[in-house]
C-alpha cells in the first residue's frame, strides 16, 4: 500500500479537502464558522501536501518505474495544491 | 535493481529462450483452453466467448434503446401528435434512459474490457473466468427480462433517476417502479462482479516486467473505472432497496411526514450517478488513448498525465453529485463548494483532450473509419464539455434545469465521449476477433451519417431548451415556436439510425467471429493484443519492456509464438496463468483457472428468476429460485480452491513458481478485499442515510436502545472476530483434533449471529418499529445489512465444514478459510460500529 498511497498522496489530500467543506457547508451552512473552519481545513490540507511534497522531491530514483512514480506523485500534488485552493475560494471570497 | 516480491529481475535476460519447444506442447495447450461446442457454449468461461456475448449484448440493447428514442422523436416532430398516450411515453423515456446507462453503457464497456484486457496483458484469461459468466448471464437473462416489461405495459415510468415521492406507493402503486429498483438492482451486481474480476486482473495478471509505468493506457482506465464501480455502485444497491423497503414495507425513509426526507435518495442516486458518467466516459478515454497512438503512428503524448487525469477524474468525480441538486435548496455555501469542484473536473479531462489532440498533430495521421470516429467524438464531447462548464454556474443551472439544454448536453457527453469511441474501437479492434475487417467505404458512410445525425439531432435541443421546454412532455401545444427546433432534431435522429443501420450492414457482411483465424494487426497497433492468439491468449507470455512492446521489438510476435518466453505450454496440464504483484509485475505464483462450468450459468439464470420473480410478487418461486442460485454457486466454488500435486513448477528458462499461494499475495484475497469495499460502502451509505435524517429531521428522533445492552453486543462480536482469527492460526497446526478451524469458524459464526440478534432484540425491546419514522426505518436497515453478513457467515460454516470432511482445507493456510475469515472479521466490525453509532446518536 505505500507505493500506492506516495502515487495518489496529492489526490488523497485533494479528496478530504472536498469531503471536510462539505461536511463543514451541511453542519454548519453559510455562516462566519463554517467559513473559519474552512480556512482552517484548507490550511491544514495544503501543509499536509506541502509534507508530501517534500517526500516525493526527495524520493529514490532507482528504475524508471521510481522516477515515473515520482513525476505522477509531484504533478498530482500539483494539481491537489492548485484545486484545494480553488475549491476553498467560494467559502472565503464571498 | 529493487525489487517488490525478491524475484530477480535478472532472470528475465534468460528471455528470449533459444531451444526448440517439443512439438506436442502447443496441441496441449489447444486441447486444455479448447472450448466446448454446440450448446454446451453456454458453458463456456473464456473471455474470447464470453467478452464478445457480451458486446453483442450490450449492443442490442444500444438497438433496442435507440428504436425506443426513434419513436419518442416521432412523437415530439409536431405539436398534439398522438403516436404514443402520455403513459406509454414515459414509460418509453424511462426505459431509453434506462437501458442505454444501465444495459448498454456500462455493460459495453465492462465487456470490452472482458474481450481486450487478458490479450493487452499476456494473461491467459482474467483471473476469475467463472465469475465473467456469471456476470454476463445475470445480466443477459435480467436485462431482457426488464426491457421486456415494456411489452406488457409495465415497463418503469417513473425516468431513469427513479425520484421519490413520484416512485412512491402513493404515486406509483403499480409494479412498474419495481422492476425497476429490483431490476437494476439485481443488474449492478453484474457488473460489480465484472469489475472485481477487472481490477484483480488489472493487478494481478499483467505480462512479467509489466511495471505500473509500462502499463497500457486503457488498463489504467479499466482499472479507475472497476474502482469506480466498487466505490459508487453500492449507493445505488442501497438506495434501490431502501425505496422497495418503502414501497413493499412502508418503512419511510423519504417520507418526510415521518422522518424521513426526499432528497436523500437524490444524495444516494447522485452518489453514484455523477460518477457514472466518468464510469462510463474513463474506458471510452482508454481506448481512445490507445487508438490515437497507432492511429497517428506515434506513441501517446504525456501518457503520464493522462493517467494522472484518470486517477484525478477517479477522485473528482465523487465530489460533484450534488451539482445534480443545484435547484433543490442546499445551503448557499454547499451550492458553492460543488459549483468550484464541478468546473474542476472539466481540468483532468481537457488533459486528455490536449492530449489526443497533441498525439495527432505530431504524428502522420490516416484518415481511415477508426480516425473519424474518434474525432468525431472528440469534437462532440468538447462541446458537451464546454455547455458542461456552463451547467456548472449556479445561476444558469437554474435557468435550464430540466430542459432540453440539459438533454442536449448530456447527449454530446456521452455520445462524444462514449458512443463514437465504441464505434471507433469495434472498427479498430474487430480486426482482433474476425477473420476479416470492417470495410472501411461503408465506415465512413457510418460515421458521416451518425455524425451529423448526432448534430443535427441534439444541437438543436439547446435552442428548445432556452426557448422553456422542459425535458420528459409527451408533447406540446403548437404557437410555442418548438415545431422546428423538434421537426429538425426528429430528422436528425433517423440520419443518426441511418449511421448505425449502415454500421449493421458492414457487420453482417464482414464480421466473422473468431478466436484463433483473426485478420490481424490493421492498424499496426503497438500492445501486446496484437500479438498471435488462441483461446489460450498467446502462445507465451512475454517480458516487457516498453510501453508499445510490438513496435520495438519485430521479433517479438514470432519469439512470443515459438514460445520462447514464460509458459510455453501447460506447466500442470490445466488452466493456468502467471499472478505477477502489483507494482513492478514480478512473477509471484502459477493460478490453476477453472474451466468451462454450466453452473455459474445456472447459477445466474436463477439468480435473475430471484429477482425478477419477486417483481412480479411470485414471492414462493421467487424464493425457490434464490436457493438454487446459491446451491449453484456453492457447487461452481467446490471445483475451485484445489492444490495441485506439483508445489512448484517450472515456468520456462529454468524459472520457478509456487502453484499454491494463500494470504494477502493470493488474488483471491484480493478478489474479498475488493468485495468487502463493496460491502462497507454499503454500509457508509447507509450510516450517512441514519446521520442525514437526523440532521434534518430531528424532531422524530426517538430515545435509542440502552446503551447497557452494549454489554451483551460488543463482546458478542469480539468473540467472532478473535474466534475467526484463531481458526486461521489453529489451521498451522498438526495436532488439533477439537478446535478444529471448521469449528471454531462455527463458533465464530454462531457469536456474529447472536451479537446481531441480541442488537435487533434490544432495538425492538426500545418500542420502535421500522415503519414508524425515519430513525427506525435506517436502525433497522442497518441491522437487516448485519444479518444478513451474519447469515452469508453461517452459510461460509457449513461450506467450510463440508470442504473440512473432504480434506479440502489443507494446511498450512488455505485460501477458503483465509476468504471466510476475513468476510468474518468485517462482518463483526460492522456489527459493532452500527451498535454504538446507532445508540450513541441522538443519546448524547
Amino acid at each position: 500500500m505505500r507505493g500506492w498511497s506516495f502515487l495518489l498522496g496529492g489526490l488523497i489530500v485533494w479528496a478530504v479537502h472536498f469531503f471536510a467543506l462539505y461536511a463543514i457547508g451541511s453542519i454548519f451552512l453559510t455562516t462566519p464558522i463554517a467559513r473559519g473552519l474552512t480556512l482552517v481545513a484548507t490550511i491544514v490540507c495544503l501543509g499536509w501536501g506541502a509534507w508530501l511534497l517534500r517526500r516525493a522531491w526527495r524520493a529514490a530514483r532507482l528504475t524508471p518505474l521510481d522516477e515515473w512514480m515520482r513525476t505522477v506523485a509531484l504533478c498530482g500534488l500539483g494539481i491537489a495544491g492548485v484545486a484545494i485552493v480553488w475549491q476553498a475560494l467560494p467559502a472565503l471570497l464571498a | 535493481m529493487t525489487s517488490e516480491t525478491g524475484f530477480d529481475p535478472a532472470l528475465y535476460d534468460r528471455f528470449p529462450t533459444q531451444q526448440e519447444r517439443p512439438p506436442e506442447e502447443l496441441e496441449e495447450l489447444k486441447r486444455i483452453w479448447c472450448a466446448p461446442k454446440g450448446w454446451r457454449l453456454l458453458t463456456a468461461v473464456n473471455n474470447n466467448y464470453v467478452g464478445f456475448f457480451y458486446v453483442a449484448t450490450a449492443f442490442l440493447f444500444f438497438l433496442l434503446a435507440g428504436i425506443l428514442a426513434l419513436v419518442m422523436r416521432v412523437q415530439l416532430s409536431l405539436p398534439l401528435q398522438g403516436i404514443l398516450p402520455q403513459e406509454t411515453y414515459n414509460q418509453f423515456f424511462t426505459m431509453h434512459g434506462t437501458v442505454m446507462m444501465f444495459l448498454f453503457a456500462v455493460p459495453m464497456v465492462e465487456a470490452i474490457g472482458v474481450l481486450l484486457l487478458p490479450q493487452m496483458l499476456a494473461a491467459r484469461d482474467l483471473p476469475f473466468p467463472r465469475l465473467s459468466a456469471y456476470a454476463f448471464w445475470a445480466y443477459f437473462v435480467g436485462g431482457l427480462c426488464f426491457f421486456a416489461s415494456i411489452f406488457v405495459g409495465l415497463a418503469p415510468d417513473g425516468g431513469w433517476f427513479m425520484y421519490p415521492p413520484y416512485t412512491s406507493t402513493a404515486y406509483s402503486p403499480g409494479i412498474n417502479a419495481d422492476f425497476w429498483l429490483l431490476g437494476i438492482g439485481f443488474i449492478e451486481i453484474s457488473a460489480i462482479a465484472g469489475a472485481i474480476e477487472i481490477i484483480v486482473g488489472v493487478l494481478r495478471t499483467r505480462a512479467p516486467g509489466m511495471t505500473l509505468d509500462k502499463m497500457p493506457i486503457y488498463a489504467w482506465a479499466m482499472l479507475v473505472f472497476g474502482v469506480m464501480i466498487i466505490v459508487g455502485f453500492p449507493s445505488v444497491i442501497l438506495g434501490t432497496l431502501l425505496l422497495e423497503l418503502e414501497r413493499a414495507f412502508n418503512w419511510p425513509f423519504f417520507d418526510p411526514t415521518r422522518g424521513g426526507d426526499a432528497l436523500l435518495w437524490q444524495h444516494l442516486f447522485w452518489f453514484f450517478g455523477h460518477p457514472e458518467v466518468y464510469i462510463i466516459f474513463l474506458p471510452a478515454s482508454g481506448l481512445v488513448s490507445m487508438m490515437v497512438a497507432s492511429l497517428a503512428r506515434t506513441p501517446l503524448v504525456g501518457h503520464s498525465l493522462i493517467v494522472l487525469a484518470f486517477l484525478a477524474t477517479g477522485f473528482i468525480s465523487f465530489g460533484v453529485w450534488s451539482h445534480h441538486m443545484f435547484t433543490t435548496g442546499m445551503p448557499n455555501l454547499s451550492v458553492g463548494f460543488f459549483s468550484a469542484a464541478s468546473m474542476a473536473v472539466s481540468v483532468p479531462a481537457g488533459i486528455q483532450v490536449f492530449s489526443w489532440i497533441a498525439t495527432l498533430a505530431a504524428g502522420k495521421l490516416r484518415f481511415n473509419a477508426p480516425t473519424l470516429f474518434v474525432l468525431g467524438g472528440l469534437i462532440t464531447f468538447v462541446i458537451g464539455g464546454l455547455t458542461g462548464v456552463m451547467v456548472a454556474m449556479v445561476p444558469f443551472d437554474w435557468q435550464v434545469h430540466d430542459s432540453y439544454f440539459i438533454v442536449a448536453h448530456l447527449h454530446y457527453v456521452l455520445i462524444g465521449g462514449m458512443v463514437f469511441p465504441v464505434f471507433a474501437a469495434f472498427y479498430y479492434w474487430t480486426p482482433m476477433t474476425s477473420s476479416r475487417p470492417l470495410s472501411e467505404r461503408l465506415g465512413k458512410w457510418a460515421f458521416w451519417l451518425m455524425f451529423m445525425g448526432m448534430q443535427v439531432t441534439f444541437w438543436p435541443m439547446h435552442i428548445a431548451g432556452f426557448m422553456g421546454m422542459p425535458r420528459r412532455v409527451y408533447t406540446y401545444l403548437p404557437g410555442r415556436d418548438w415545431e422546428i427546433v423538434n421537426l429538425i432534431s426528429t430528422f436528425g435522429a433517423f440520419l443518426l439510425a441511418a449511421g448505425v443501420l449502415v454500421f449493421l450492414v458492414d457487420l453482417a457482411r464482414n464480421f466473422r467471429f473468431t478466436t484463433d483465424n483473426d485478420a490481424g494487426n490493421v492498424y499496426g497497433g503497438g500492445s501486446l493484443e496484437w500479438l498471435p492468439t488462441g483461446l489460450y491468449s498467446t502462445r507465451s507470455i512475454p517480458v516487457v519492456k516498453s510501453r508499445e512492446p510490438l513496435w520495438n521489438d519485430p521479433q517479438l510476435a514470432e519469439d512470443v509464438e515459438e514460445g520462447r518466453y514464460f509458459l510455453p505450454g501447460s506447466a500442470t496440464g490445466l488452466r493456468e496463468t502467471i499472478i505477477t504483484s502489483p507494482i513492478r509485475a514480478e512473477p509471484q505464483y502459477l493460478q490453476i483457472m477453472p474451466g468451462p462450468s454450466v453452473w455459474p450459468f445456472l447459477g445466474a439464470v436463477f439468480t435473475a428468476g430471484f429477482f425478477l420473480l419477486l417483481t412480479v410478487q411470485a414471492y414462493f418461486v421467487s424464493f425457490a429460485s434464490a436457493v438454487l442460485a446459491v446451491a449453484c454457486i456453492l457447487r461452481w466454488l467446490w471445483d475451485t480452491d484445489r492444490p495441485v500435486h506439483d508445489e512448484t513448477v517450472d515456468v520456462g528458462a529454468g524459472i520457478h513458481l509456487p502453484t499454491y499461494v494463500a494470504g494477502p499475495r493470493s488474488h483471491g484475497w484480493w478478489a474479498m478485499i475488493i468485495l468487502l469495499v463493496v460491502v462497507g460502502m454499503m454500509f457508509i451509505m447507509a450510516l450517512f442515510s441514519f446521520l442525514y435524517l437526523y440532521g434534518v429531521q430531528p424532531r422524530f428522533w426517538a430515545a435509542p436502545a440502552g446503551l447497557a445492552d452494549l454489554v451483551a453486543i460488543l463482546p458478542a462480536y469480539g468473540l467472532a472476530a478473535g474466534l475467526a482469527w484463531l481458526s486461521r492460526f489453529m489451521l498451522a497446526r498438526e495436532k488439533t483434533e477439537r478446535w478444529t478451524p471448521g469449528v471454531l469458524y462455527l463458533c465464530a459464526a454462531a457469536a456474529l449471529a447472536a451479537g446481531t440478534g441480541i442488537d435487533l432484540w434490544s432495538w425492538h425491546a426500545s418500542g420502535l418499529r421500522p415503519d414508524a419514522s425515519g430513525q427506525g426505518a435506517t436502525v433497522y436497515a442497518l441491522l437487516s445489512l448485519g444479518a444478513v453478513l451474519a447469515g452469508i457467515a453461517l452459510l461460509m460454516a457449513v461450506y467450510l465444514a463440508a470442504r473440512n470432511s473432504r480434506g479440502m482445507i489443507v494446511r498450512p493456510r488455505n485460501n477458503s478459510l483465509d476468504l471466510c475469515v476475513l468476510w468474518l472479521v468485517y462482518a463483526a466490525g460492522q456489527g459493532a460500529i452500527t451498535a454504538l453509532v446507532t445508540r450513541l446518536v441522538g443519546a448524547i
